[in-house]
């Protein structure tokens, strides 16, 4: 067996430098470097490099202690950056090996087990391993070994490029302190205060007498020191991708084709969330169009404007994205999804690429009581509601959804509402529910139904005859007649009017109505009507009927 | 008897049911939450049509009794659907009445403009154009109550037409009611109508005519107030319901409907 390892001395500081490497021309490697991590108001320093270390930096300081340290460059610490920079040192490993373990940041062992015949002696392996992380831009110590965990060791304690053959571990290990092994806190302790400062002096001790002070711990610990510790890599794996994407020859025109092409991406995707017990509910499909801009038409007609793919109205590419309440892992309803917002938005040209992207989430694990009442599942909802909104639109004038659930606004205005597509209960409804069977007996004992109002929308336009003033108080003209729809109504009764407005600062969304009730008599019928009058127009409507 | 019971064996062993007596399960109701009304009709059946009737233009207290029994039925955490053919209803009235808006879905029917339909499409190749032209609201409302009865998980899908004129609802052919009736006696939902006229007749579980209403007003003490307008203001509306037709309760037990004052939010 024989395993590599790729240590990189002072990660979080090489880690702030690797990206300024690659962007910026200037180069701090030669500087003295401090990372500061911590809450904006107790910044310290987290790590340091060799030189700031002898600018005397020590970790633990706080900025203030570290800003006094001439010639010291402070960085912010920022876990991006190290995620790429350990994302590199992975990239870097995988040139050497397919087995590779992420085993800290800035550490990677990997399995190079037969990789001699290719690659050369070890020596010349370490040679390469150390030029290979030089080319990524790590100052990184490198170690081969028979086992992971001495090789290990070997490229946290000795700089540089080092070699351990099989069955000399203990020996070539011996030198090392044991703060290599990272023994816990309490352990390293007791080691110090037996006077035992590296591997050779752990290695010597008698195992049982070892046990019985530090248990199994400390004799792992031994063991390690000793490399005699031998066990299987835990191979990392690349972050999952969620996204299938298919280039077809011959672009596709008509929907129905399209939703086969959709349907096999879908399930590419969907097993792979099922394999990793994760659902979705994001999804985003991409259509890239062909837009042919006809060259040969334009040298034709020289007037017609100039058929340039830049300057085509039609976008290239046709993206639509798709939110659910709740994560599935049902291909046949993120399908019909797709679907139905197909039939409602098509693409404006043929599709010569599709491209669905999933972005992953935990599956739903709650389940709904036995003995609650009916309720539409989510998933299936979400269909219904495309199906709707297919059926009936989805806006209307006023750019408000015509498939939802209502919301009313924080507004005095006549008609102010919101339809949300998601139900989302006020506070006032839950406080209800949660007062639970007082409120059930509250309602249960009503003495009536409250009355409602049947609204037309918009307000109708109606002509308005008044009788004359009434004599004082009032002074008031009250309705006597109104002409809407084409009918002349009388009014047998009214009262009113009541005064309504708001938004007065604004000029554009300012509004003032004088309202009244009236009781009209239309062909026999009688009907309980509200009408208004608009304060800034003059103009009278009819708002609603009660009922 | 022998020879009958024989005959009975051999149809039915080709015809399974052929000869079994269709039954009807027994309706369990939803109350509206008008005390006088559910003494009167019992509750709006489940798994049944049912159709309020009432002449358009008419304030009859239809809404108002449609609004409570949805008030209820949210109250206790069941949903319900409003197709709503005229785009009428008042979320800022149902509201205070007690309808938890989280537990309702309202599909808003009118004059919606279909998406537009660019020169290259794929939908407008493969046909789709006939398909994607503009429903009259009536229809709307019938499609859209189709996909809810199929869909399930609501335990109200109520239908207002009020505002349809009548010659268009007489048009709905009477397959469609039949076909509705038998769809939702499958379901635990009731499936409510609010026409102008009982267009679905006998495939109505209950059908509840409601006639026009009388206003109530404050109280006008003497005749100098009674002549200012805005010291008194409308107090309520006296509604008459009367049971057309009914599955729950046979013979009638009242010539009388069942009257319920309908009360606005200020009185």
């Amino acid at each position: 067996m024989l395993f590599g390892c790729i240590h990189v001395p002072d990660f979080p500081v090489q880690a702030a430098l690797h990206m300024e490497m690659e962007t910026e021309s200037v180069s701090f490697k030669n500087n003295a470097i401090a990372v500061l991590d911590g809450p904006e108001s107790l910044l310290k320093i987290f790590s340091c490099n060799e030189q700031a270390r002898q600018a005397g930096i020590v970790i633990g300081m706080t900025k203030l202690q570290a800003e006094a340290c001439p010639g010291v460059v402070l960085r912010r610490r920022m876990a991006e950056l190290e995620t790429a920079a350990q994302s590199d040192l992975l990239a870097c490993a995988y040139g050497f090996s397919p087995r590779v373990e992420s085993t800290a940041p800035g550490t990677v062992i990997f399995d190079l087990t037969g990789g001699e015949r290719l690659l050369g002696s070890q020596p010349e392996i370490g040679k390469q391993l150390a030029a290979s992380a030089e080319e990524f831009g790590f100052t990184a110590n490198t170690a081969l070994a028979a086992n992971a965990d001495a090789a290990l060791h070997a490229a946290r304690g000795f700089a540089g490029i080092t070699v351990i053959a099989d069955g000399l571990e203990a020996l070539r290990l011996a030198s090392l302190p044991v703060e290599v092994l990272e023994p816990a806190p309490e352990i390293l302790d007791t080691l110090d205060s037996w006077g035992i400062r590296n591997f050779k002096s752990l290695a010597a001790l008698p195992s049982v007498p070892l046990t019985q002070r530090l248990g199994q711990p400390g004799l792992h610990l031994q063991r390690l020191a000793r490399g005699e510790v031998r066990r299987e890599l835990v191979p990392a794996e690349p972050p999952p991708s969620f996204q299938e994407s298919v280039e077809l020859e011959e672009s596709v025109e008509l929907l129905e084709p399209l939703g086969f092409v959709i349907n096999r991406l879908l399930h590419e995707l969907i097993s792979r969330l099922r394999e990793r017990s994760l659902a979705t509910d994001h999804l985003q499909l991409d259509l890239m169009l062909e837009i042919h801009c006809d060259h040969q038409l334009h040298s034709q007609n020289p007037q017609a404007p100039a058929a340039d793919p830049a300057a085509s109205p039609l976008p290239a590419l046709h993206r639509r994205t798709l939110k659910l309440p709740v994560p599935t892992q049902d291909g046949k309803v993120l399908l019909k999804l797709l679907q139905l917002d197909l039939a409602g938005h098509p693409p404006p040209a043929p599709v010569k690429k599709v491209s669905v992207e999933v972005f992953p989430a935990r599956v739903r694990t709650t389940q709904s009581g036995l003995f609650q009442p009916l309720a539409p599942e989510p998933a299936q909802l979400e269909i219904t509601l495309a199906r709707l909104r297919a059926a009936v639109g989805e806006k209307d004038d006023h750019d408000r959804d015509r498939v939802g659930f209502p919301t009313n606004t924080d507004s005095h205005r006549p008609d102010s509402f919101q339809v949300l597509a998601r139900a989302e209960e006020s506070t006032d409804a839950k406080r209800g529910r949660n007062r639970g069977g007082q409120q059930k007996e509250i309602l249960e004992c009503l003495p009536a139904p409250q009355l409602v109002l049947r609204r037309f929308r918009p307000p109708l336009a109606a002509y308005v005859e008044c009788s004359p003033p009434a004599p004082a108080p009032s002074k008031s003209e009250i309705p006597a007649a109104v002409i809407f729809n084409g009918a002349r109504a009388k009014v047998v009764h009214a009262c009113g009017p009541w005064r309504s407005s708001g938004l007065w600062w604004d000029q554009s969304g300012r509004w003032q109505h004088d309202e009244w009730d009236v009781a009209l008599s239309l062909n026999g019928v009688a009907g309980l009507y509200r009408i208004f009058r608009d304060a800034q127009s003059g103009q009278w409507f009819v708002e609603g009927m009660y009922d | 008897m022998a020879s009958l019971a024989v005959i009975r064996a051999q149809v039915e062993s080709r015809l399974p049911g052929a000869l079994t007596v269709y039954e009807r399960a027994a309706h369990e109701v939803f109350p509206t939450g008008i005390a006088a009304l559910d003494r009167h009709i019992g509750g709006i059946p489940q798994s049944a049509l049912t159709q309020f009737c009432t002449p358009a233009g008419m304030s009859s207290g239809k809404t108002s009794l449609l609004v409570s029994l949805m008030s209820q039925m949210t109250r206790r955490e069941q949903f319900c659907a409003l197709v709503d053919a005229g785009d009428c209803f008042d979320p800022s009235s149902a509201e205070p009445a007690g309808v938890n808006l989280a537990r309702l879905l309202w599909i808003r029917c009118g004059n919606s403009v279909c998406a537009s339909i660019p020169e290259r499409t794929p939908s407008a190749r493969s046909g789709d154009l006939a398909a994607r032209r503009k429903l009259s609201p009536l229809e709307q409302a019938f499609k859209a109550a189709d996909i809810l009865v199929q869909n399930g998980g609501f335990s109200l899908i109520a239908v207002d037409l009020g505002n349809v004129e009548e010659k268009l609802v007489r048009k709905v052919p009477l397959t469609t009611w039949f076909r509705f009736a038998r769809v939702i006696e499958k379901m635990p939902a009731a499936l409510l109508f609010l026409m102008p006229f009982p267009a679905a007749q006998s495939c109505a579980g209950l059908t509840l005519h409601l006639a026009c209403a009388e206003p109530r007003w404050s109280a006008m003490k003497n005749q100098e107030t009674k002549q200012i307008s805005h010291a008194q203001f409308f107090a309520g509306l006296l509604c008459e319901a009367e049971i057309g037709r009914s599955r729950l309760r046979k013979p009638m037990q009242s010539a009388n409907g069942a009257r319920f004052t309908a009360i606005p939010r200020w009185a």
